[in-house]
């Protein structure tokens, strides 16, 4: 799903679509189960606290794979995996020290199958090369190693403002010793915009656009943080987020561990930017809104500002144009999660429709808030609560 | 300076005989053509046809394109008489000048009955032939033959070519030919003899030829003659049909998918025709119309040819094409039953082709001598010069620039050659002089990064030399050698050509030829089962040049007039093919392609009826092993397929006209997914393994390669049209059905193992598939 080849992807998929219009499913049957090899998920970064791995089973057929919310601290957890626990690993550094993983284990089974070595980033050594050995319950063994890039480590982010409309960005780092590539980054809420490339810079536009995306939405929207980061990576990573197996063929990967599947490889971030993305807001339906108490509001509700754009005009007449922004939640005691998140929606003929996001990602909706505009007021109800709920421009 | 070296030698040899007009006593000749209409309405040539001037000796045998020439011919009134089984005997009255050459144009009208006359003095086109040619492995099949195979839509030659012996048709909706075991990018697609790089349209379910604009086609699939190179496998040449008739003449074929048009006509008292033709597919209009949705998708095409024959004997014919897929697309404007869909972008993928040849031949007369040596070249000399320019590119672009995927290639090519004809041999020589400029490149300008650009400008030369000789009544050996350089590589390689045929009867003969064969041309397009399109590029430094051997063996027996039963064996070994590396680097050139090894065998037979009127048809047969390895790994290609029988057949009666195809095919290789990984991202910016954003994604894992085999498949499709006559205008209707019995062919299977118990599902190649049409012509 990275760069140039998932593009290329897309487009084959797009015509395979259409070779499929005609194509019927005829039959589905069910098939034996198969015997899997481990698979491997492993990166050395220069700016990690703790060098974190995963180990997991591929899929065989052997038990029914769901897709819950995410769990950064549990990414196997809720069935979204078939974790491989109670694994021995261990790293050897380049002067033969032997570093053994602990697996974050918790009592309630949280952490299965994530192994994390006690080794900070701005530890390990450039240009060097660590291996890399697991051992199953089973018996099974997988090695491999990387040689972890030069250049010096990016551990704080620069801030700063950018305006869709009017800038463009240049993003420049240095040259790493060692590196195969360049991996580019941008957090988007539809999914990062994500890329390799072989020079020192890459200038963005506020238009860009992501064709890592199927829809191609824009990378920025008004509203949000988008955070940029680069990094020199090694062949390992490189190839392995380069290349995919496509759903017909099962070919294409390369795979470089012995014994398993999957990728040991390293990188280190040269350039983090965080950067708040803005636009005008000469709309009627764009800027800050502020909530406002009234009789009707049953249960007042934890939101309290609303920061609107209009992220895009519609393409057709009959069709409503998209909307970005931010909301401010009223953290009381207990209370998780981002004080300020971002929304998402859209307006047609002053009718509103904003999905408050859990945080920045548009596939985890946390409430629905339709409305009207009536003015200056916005007038509308939550999905999931009763009562009125009024938002009044501001500016 | 070899390829400087080479490329002059090539034009001198080629233009020489031009300068050597030899001179001879005063006297006439007579250039003409024989035509006839084929069902579509097209005008066609008739080849074999015997045209004789009455009361002398003179008398010749037209060609493929259906032309002869009568030469040394007193001058004053003649009489000259065309004669062919099927066709009424024409004659025609003519006066030749002294000095000049009179072009005249023989129109035959279909005449069963009369075919007892003639049969002993002229034989049908086959019939000819088998008896002055090795022909291995060459299947010549006319507009009229072709015009009752059953198609979704108006007729496909390449869908036609799929059904004859050797050939393999990968599934329904891929028109590549897999010929002898070849890849579908080994075969030389050519239209009047000038390369077509992508025949395809709508990623291989239809071909860019439009049936009005077919003439006939010749299909080489193996040890082919020495004037054809740069391909592994076959040669398939599409002839333009030419319009005999005055005045204009129009045709239309109307039908769901898109509508053809063609008008052409003859003029200058047939010494000129012209036509052109144009197709353009309407889902997209259709659907806009009666939804909101957006159906982004169309393909055009059009098709000019012209010709003209000057005085003297010269003629000039032209040929240009255009064809383009156009899968154009704002993404923010498709209908949505909830949200926006604005913020969307736009997709621009785009395809298609670009042709433009002519060619310049001159029929020297029958005594044509080398100048200085004096040596005579033949009976009768003809000297071409060809020139063409070919194109095809692709443009993918996401997002206005987000990320843009481009690759073209543009191929000039010069050739020429002569040809003399004698008494024993028919020798040739000629040259190819070709360069082409390749670029595939992605990248995207919003970012301002380029992930590869690979720019090549290849030029090759070829100089090849032919000699058909008539050894005795029951011997025919054609052999030749094709010399050829490419520059890039500094490369040169000679490759013979040799095809023998021996008489044991009349009727009965067999045949061998062997031919070395190298192609230095490669598509990315993989083996895959669907083709959307070629991505071509060429042999250099780091590129190596595909080489193959083909060996054939077998025998044919004429059965009448009209009909043949050809069996044939088949071998071929390929030193070095390249297989496209799923895996190559973006960032490197030189590992898009893995050199390997391979070979193919089997048998074709071909039992053929091809009479006038009633019942024709033929029924091919094929049995082929197709293997491939490197060092390590033997598998079998995604072509290879044991046994395939396709058994086609057509009524014509006086206003009926019926066709039916009845397939059989066992299964091809495919990779048997054998588990499925989940590709987890890390974000270095939380330096986390994933963060929910996306989702991860899973993907497929394969078990040995091409290690399964899909079931067997079988179809019959049927068509039936009637023809009516509505004030002057020729009108039928027609309609065919594809997969009548709605058999459940299998095109892929798709996996899930993410479930307890894992499943395998099945997706058809074409469902049963009604279609109607109906063809106009004015």
């Amino acid at each position: 799903m990275w760069g140039c080849t998932l593009s290329s992807r897309r487009a084959l998929a797009f015509c395979s679509l259409l070779a499929t219009l005609a194509a019927c499913e005829i039959e589905e049957v069910a098939i034996p189960q198969t015997k899997g090899p481990v698979a491997l998920h492993a990166v050395l970064s220069a700016t990690a606290p703790t060098q974190v791995l995963l180990l997991e089973r591929t899929r065989t057929g052997a038990v029914d794979i769901v897709a819950p919310p995410f769990e950064l601290q549990d990414p196997f957890g809720g069935g979204e995996g078939i974790a491989e626990a109670y694994a021995s690993v261990t790293l050897t550094t380049p002067n033969g020290t032997t570093l053994v993983a602990r697996e974050d284990l918790s009592p309630g089974g949280a952490g299965t199958g994530v192994y994390r070595f006690s080794l900070p980033g701005q530890s390990l050594e450039r240009n060097a090369r660590y291996q890399l050995s697991v051992t199953t319950t089973k018996g099974e063994r997988l090695t491999a190693e990387t040689t972890v890039p030069g250049g010096a480590a990016a551990d704080v982010a620069e801030a700063r403002e950018f305006n869709r409309a009017t800038d463009s960005l240049l993003v420049e780092w240095p040259t790493a010793p060692g590196a195969r590539s360049y991996l580019v980054r941008i957090e988007s809420p539809f999914g990062p915009r994500v890329f390799f490339t072989r020079g020192a810079s890459v200038r963005l536009s506020g238009e860009l656009r992501n064709p890592d995306v199927s829809t191609l939405p824009h990378v920025f929207f008004p509203g949000f943080p988008q955070a940029i980061t680069v990094s020199a990576v090694d062949s390992n990573f490189y190839d392995w987020f380069r290349t995919h197996n496509d759903e017909v063929s099962g070919t294409g990967l390369i795979n470089r561990v012995q014994g398993g599947l999957g990728v040991f490889g390293s990188l280190v971030r040269l350039k983090f930017q965080n950067l708040a993305v803005v636009a005008p807001q000469p709309e009627r339906e764009a800027g800050v809104f502020l909530r406002v108490s009234g009789p009707d509001e049953a249960l007042p509700a934890p939101y309290s500002k609303l920061e609107l754009y209009i992220e895009s005009r519609a393409a057709r007449s009959d069709q409503a144009d998209a909307v970005s922004g931010r909301y401010s939640r009223i953290m009381r005691l207990g209370d998780v999660g981002c004080p300020v998140c971002g929304l998402l929606g859209s307006v047609k003929n002053g009718h509103v429709e904003l999905m408050l996001l859990k945080d920045w990602f548009a596939s985890d909706t946390t409430e629905i808030l339709s409305g009207d505009f009536r003015g200056d007021t916005i007038v509308g109800r939550y999905r999931g609560r009763a009562g009125i709920a009024r938002f009044l421009r501001q500016r | 300076m070899t390829f400087v070296r080479l490329t002059l030698f090539g034009v001198v040899l080629a233009l020489a005989p031009s300068l050597a007009k030899a001179q001879g006593p005063a006297a006439g000749a007579i250039a003409g053509r024989v035509v006839a209409a084929a069902d579509s309405g097209a005008i066609t040539p008739v080849p074999a046809a015997v045209a004789s001037v009455l009361g002398s000796a003179f008398e010749s045998i037209t060609d493929t394109d259906g032309r002869f020439v009568l030469s040394g011919l007193v001058a004053g009134p003649q009489t000259v008489r065309v004669r062919i089984p099927g066709y009424r005997t024409v004659e025609r009255q003519v006066v030749v000048a002294a000095g000049d050459t009179v072009s005249i144009e023989i129109r035959l009208e279909p005449d069963a009955q009369r075919l007892a006359p003639v049969l002993t003095v002229a034989r049908s086109p086959d019939a000819e032939i088998f008896a002055t040619r090795p022909n291995v492995s060459t299947i010549t099949l006319g507009a009229a033959a072709m015009a009752g195979v059953p198609s979704a839509g108006e007729p496909d030659v390449i869908r036609v070519a799929q059904l004859l012996p050797g050939v393999v048709a990968r599934n329904d909706y891929n028109t590549g030919l897999n010929v002898h075991g070849g890849e579908a990018d080994q075969n030389l697609i050519l239209l009047d003899g000038y390369p077509l790089y992508n025949p395809f349209h709508l990623g291989g379910l239809f071909s860019t030829f439009m049936d009005a604009t077919v003439g006939g086609i010749e299909l080489m699939m193996g040890a082919f003659p020495a004037r054809y190179g740069g391909r592994l496998s076959s040669v398939l040449d599409v002839q333009s049909a030419e319009e005999t008739r005055p005045g204009v003449h129009v045709s239309a074929d109307i039908s769901a998918l898109g509508t053809t048009g063609r008008a052409a006509g003859a003029f200058d008292r047939g010494r000129g025709s012209w036509s052109i033709a144009g197709r353009r597919t309407y889902a997209d209009a259709l659907a806009s119309v009666f939804t909101s949705n957006i159906f982004p998708y169309h393909f055009r095409d059009l098709h000019a040819h012209a010709s003209y024959t000057l005085p003297g004997n010269t003629r000039l014919t032209v040929t240009a094409y255009e064809g383009k897929d156009v899968l154009d697309a704002n993404l923010a404007e498709f209908a949505s039953d909830s949200g926006s869909k604005a913020g969307s972008g736009e997709w621009a993928f785009d395809w298609g082709n670009r042709l433009l040849g002519a060619s310049i031949a001159r029929d020297l007369g029958p005594d044509v001598r080398l100048p200085l040596v004096g040596l005579r070249l033949g009976e009768r000399t003809t000297v071409e010069q060809r020139v063409s320019l070919s194109s095809f590119s692709t443009l993918l672009d996401l997002g206005d620039g987000a990320f843009s995927q481009r690759s073209r290639i543009s191929d000039v090519t010069l050739s020429g050659s002569v040809v003399a004809r004698g008494t024993s041999h028919d020798r040739s020589i000629g040259y190819e002089l070709a360069t082409q400029r390749v670029r595939y490149a992605s990248g995207s300008t919003q970012t301002g990064t380029t992930d590869y650009d690979l720019r090549q400008r290849p030029a090759s030369a070829a100089l090849w030399i032919d000699d058909l000789w008539r050894v005795s009544p029951k011997w025919i050996v054609q052999g030749g050698l094709r010399g050829e350089a490419l520059r890039a590589r500094r490369w040169m390689a000679l490759s013979p050509r040799l095809s023998v045929k021996y008489f044991l009867k009349p009727d009965l003969a067999l045949t061998a030829a062997t031919a070395r064969v190298t192609q230095s041309q490669h598509s990315l397009a993989g083996d895959g089962p669907l083709r959307y399109f070629e991505v071509w590029i060429a042999s250099d430094s780091i590129i190596p040049v595909a080489t193959a051997w083909h060996w054939i063996a077998g025998a044919e027996k004429r059965l009448g007039n009209t009909g043949t039963v050809r069996a044939e064996g088949f071998y071929k070994r390929y030193e070095r093919v390249l297989d496209v590396n799923k895996s190559e680097d973006p960032q490197l050139h030189g590992d898009e392609f893995l050199p390997i090894r391979g070979s193919s065998y089997g048998v074709d037979v071909l039992a053929r009826l091809q009479p006038v009127t009633g019942p024709g048809g033929w029924l091919a047969y094929t049995y082929g092993v197709s293997a491939r390895w490197d060092d390590s790994t033997r598998w079998s290609p995604g072509h290879d397929r044991r046994h395939n029988l396709n058994v086609v057949t057509t009524w014509r009666f006086t206003k009926y006209r019926l066709g039916a195809r009845l397939g059989y095919a066992t299964g091809t290789p495919y990779n048997a997914i054998v588990g499925e990984i989940a590709r987890r991202t890390y974000d270095p910016s939380t330096d986390n393994w994933g963060t929910g954003n996306p989702n991860r994604n899973v993907e497929s894992l394969s078990g040995a390669r091409n290690g399964a085999r899909f079931p067997a498949s079988k179809r019959l499709d049927v068509n039936a049209s009637r023809e009516f006559r509505i004030r002057g205008a020729r009108v039928a209707p027609y309609v065919s059905v594809l997969n009548t019995f709605n058999s459940k062919n299998v095109f892929v299977y798709l996996y899930r193992y993410s479930r307890n118990p894992p499943t395998r599902r099945a997706y058809s190649q074409f469902p049963i598939l009604p279609s109607v049409g109906v063809h106009v012509e004015f």
